[in-house]
């Protein structure tokens, strides 16, 4: 990790420490926002990192962002990150359109998901409904890929002129649906994206920063199952001295380490943008690892883990949430298998063995 | 833990490209690829890839050796397991008991043997597993009795691949009687030849028919005092040393690769469905995870660290994916096994079937490596 990186990382360590204990986890799960946190976060310039300085960003790129995703995804840290830098911010930045102050959020671009952008410059009109916003109803601005007359567009559209329906995934993260029935828009609010500023460059940035936090979160359980095993004597000894118990263990290293090595990769191969297969392969595994990792930390812990307190829960919660946004193991395990059946079997092994590029 | 991204230097990458072009160049079209590194035993493959520098790269040039690196051993190893090449011959010489002698062997048998090593032509196998001894190592009952000159061997060593067609072989026996307690003390390695007086070989049939396996019993065979390896009493220690050696490179991991690249190339035609493209993308995409832990532990190890508890991770989870990848391909196959099916993806699917069971096994069992790596994650 370069020297810059690693600062960053220690400053976003020691403020989630402060701000993101499990205590404030669970409040903020009652009321789905943690303002302290986020002024936090807001004042460090954290939430902006990936967005270019002269786009109003905090400059940094996409492994630096991750970097701090993953260090939120250990903390289970209740606020939208990703989505108002790495994926928001990016759309707004790369259409030219100003950052909100507020949290900012994005339409994932989801199967159902309706974005209609009418009029032009001077009348433009949004009629839209999108579904599973992260905080959607908590930002201020949502961030939407819009098609018009044959070209693409940017939209910041202002949740303050959406109807609001409230959802939440497992870990009582919001997820929401808002809809905008000819709701007029600024022209600042509608920028033309640029090429490369795709539904699918969107999926990969939204599938790499979920990968980000499952990275993150397996090494706090890992970390938590290691120190639980130690304290927790049945028998007449701690329970990690059982070989059973032992497999647990050993299976949540692997995994975590599989899963954040890979995604460490493709974060540092981004650049300037996430790769396809680097982000199928790192969120494939990390997905798996998920649910490989967060069943055999709770059948190591036992009933104390299935209590809301517990942070084991807030980061199995979430893991079983965050690896089915953006693509699922499954999905991106069958593009993957799309693309390199189409490559053919002389093709696979080079693709395989190319790993971390040199900078 | 000590995982980390690398990257391959422009050198390595070099190196591997060196090796792609030789290996398609050696390998004939008709190539049927071997799954693992004791796959197919080929002298001649194997003083041809010696001629390229690419055997005896741990040892060092005043002994025939290379000195190359760790990660430049990972390169050559991982194309020749990914093409599938006979490496049978020279690999355990290559990979373990040539580090050994270097480390552990008089100047008087490095000179004797690691010439013959990196030439690809002087084969080892290991004389470590008994009939009553597998993952408990050191109740070993070979016995070494003093006499002049020299030790009588006595004993009953198992699985010993290839021992029909190797040279020497390194045998863990006791050298003084054990003691309450102290089970580890005691233990010796000695170099034996395969072909000396008192050496009976009898193959033990392998599961899939062929002749892979041997016993090896010794009775009363004259081991000449130059012949012991290291220290007399510190077999113990230089056999579990040995056993680290690297426990987690590509032959951790790769060795069934061949059967998901011929299934693609057999699904060429026709094309996947989305069940199969699930499969091999998800096969592909640990593929390409665990290589890069693998790597990094040979980074770790240029760079003088000790990573123990990852090349452990590695080898337990490495080794469970091989198997994995073969039951996730037969299902995805919808096939009967058969191994003469006359579809190179089928063959290769029903020998890895039969065979596979045996990589969560040699080297260190899954039981006895989670076991270490809970220890050590413990600590």
């Amino acid at each position: 990790m370069s020297d810059d990186r690693a600062m960053l990382t220690d400053v976003a360590t020691g403020l989630f420490r402060d701000l993101c204990t499990p205590e404030d986890v669970v409040a903020a799960e009652a009321t789905g926002w943690s303002e302290r946190l986020w002024s936090a976060l807001a004042e460090s310039g954290f939430p902006y990192v990936s967005v270019p300085e002269e786009a109003g960003g905090s400059g940094g790129d996409i492994a630096d962002a991750c970097a701090l995703l993953t260090v939120a995804g250990r903390f289970a840290a209740p606020v939208p990150l990703a989505e108002t830098g790495l994926l928001g911010g990016w759309l707004l930045a790369a259409a030219g359109l100003e950052l909100p102050e507020g949290p900012l959020s994005v339409a994932v671009g989801r199967p159902g998901d309706a974005v209609e952008l009418a009029g032009g410059p001077g009348a433009w009109r949004l009629t839209a409904r999108v579904q599973r916003v992260p905080w959607g109803g908590r930002s201020e601005r949502v961030a939407l890929l819009a098609d018009a007359g044959g070209d693409r567009y940017v939209v910041s559209a202002p949740v303050a002129s959406a109807g609001v329906t409230g959802g939440r995934n497992l870990a009582a993260e919001p997820r929401d649906t808002l809809e905008w029935t000819d709701a007029g828009l600024p022209d600042d609010a509608v920028g033309v994206a640029p090429a490369g500023v795709t539904g699918d460059a969107l999926r990969l940035r939204g599938a790499l920063s979920r990968a980000a936090l499952i990275s993150g979160a397996l090494a706090r359980v890992s970390e938590l199952t290691v120190r639980y095993t130690g304290e927790r004597h049945q028998f007449g000894r701690p329970i990690a001295r059982f070989q059973a118990v032992q497999t647990h263990l050993v299976t949540i290293a692997e995994e975590a380490q599989m899963a954040g090595l890979a995604t460490e990769v493709a974060t540092l191969n981004a650049r300037p943008e996430p790769g396809f297969f680097d982000v199928a392969a790192a969120k494939a595994a990390a997905s798996e690892a998920a649910t490989i990792a967060a069943r055999a930390s709770h059948q190591a812990h036992g009933a104390i883990g299935m209590t809301k307190e517990y942070e084991l829960g807030q980061l199995s919660r979430r893991l079983w949430s965050w690896r089915d946004e953006f693509g699922s193991e499954r999905y991106w395990s069958r593009e993957l298998g799309r693309q390199l059946a189409e490559a053919g079997a002389d093709e696979l092994w080079p693709r395989i063995s190319t790993g971390l590029g040199n900078a | 833990m000590q995982f980390g991204p690398t990257p391959l230097s422009p050198a390595e990458a070099a190196l591997r490209a060196e090796v792609r072009e030789f290996l398609a160049a050696e390998l004939p079209p008709d190539h049927r690829p071997a799954l693992g590194f004791a796959g197919r035993h080929d002298p001649a493959f194997s003083r041809k890839l010696a001629a390229r520098g690419w055997v005896g790269m741990a040892l060092p040039p005043e002994y025939g050796g290379h000195g190359r690196s760790a990660v430049e051993r990972f390169v050559v190893a991982e194309e020749l397991l990914a093409a599938g090449a006979p490496v049978g011959a020279h690999f355990v010489a290559d990979r373990q008991t040539g580090p050994a002698l270097l480390h552990y062997g008089t100047e008087e048998q490095r000179q004797r043997f690691l010439p013959g090593i990196s030439a690809g032509e002087i084969y080892f196998s290991l004389g470590m597993s008994e009939p009553d001894s597998g993952s408990d190592l050191a109740s070993v009952r070979t016995r070494a009795t003093r006499v002049e000159g020299g030790w009588t061997v006595t004993g009953t060593k198992v699985w010993t691949s290839e021992a029909h067609n190797n040279h020497f072989f390194a045998v863990l026996c006791r050298t003084s009687p054990m003691e309450e307690g102290k089970k580890h003390a005691g233990l010796s390695q000695l170099i034996v030849d395969l072909h000396a007086d008192g050496v009976r070989i009898s193959p033990i049939p392998y599961i899939d028919g062929s002749h892979h396996f041997n016993e090896v019993a010794l009775e009363d065979v004259f081991v000449p005092d130059d012949m012991v390896l290291g220290e007399i009493g510190s077999g113990w220690q230089q056999v579990t040393s040995e056993l680290a050696y690297e426990r987690s490179g590509p032959d951790r991991w790769l060795s069934t690769f061949p059967v998901l690249r011929e299934f693609l190339r057999e699904k060429a035609g026709t094309g996947v469905s989305d069940e199969e493209a699930t499969v091999v993308g998800r096969l592909a995409a640990r593929f390409w995870a665990i290589r890069q832990l693998s790597l990094s532990v040979a980074r770790a190890l240029d760079a003088g660290a000790a990573p123990a508890i990852e090349a452990a991770l590695v080898k337990e989870v490495g080794t469970r994916f091989e198997q994995d990848l073969v039951e996730a391909l037969r299902v995805a196959a919808e096939t009967e096994l058969d191994q003469g099916s006359g579809s190179l993806f089928g063959e290769l699917l029903a020998e890895a079937v039969l065979t596979s069971p045996k990589y969560t096994l040699q080297g260190g069992t899954t039981e006895i490596l989670r076991s270490v790596a809970a220890k050590g994650l413990s600590a």
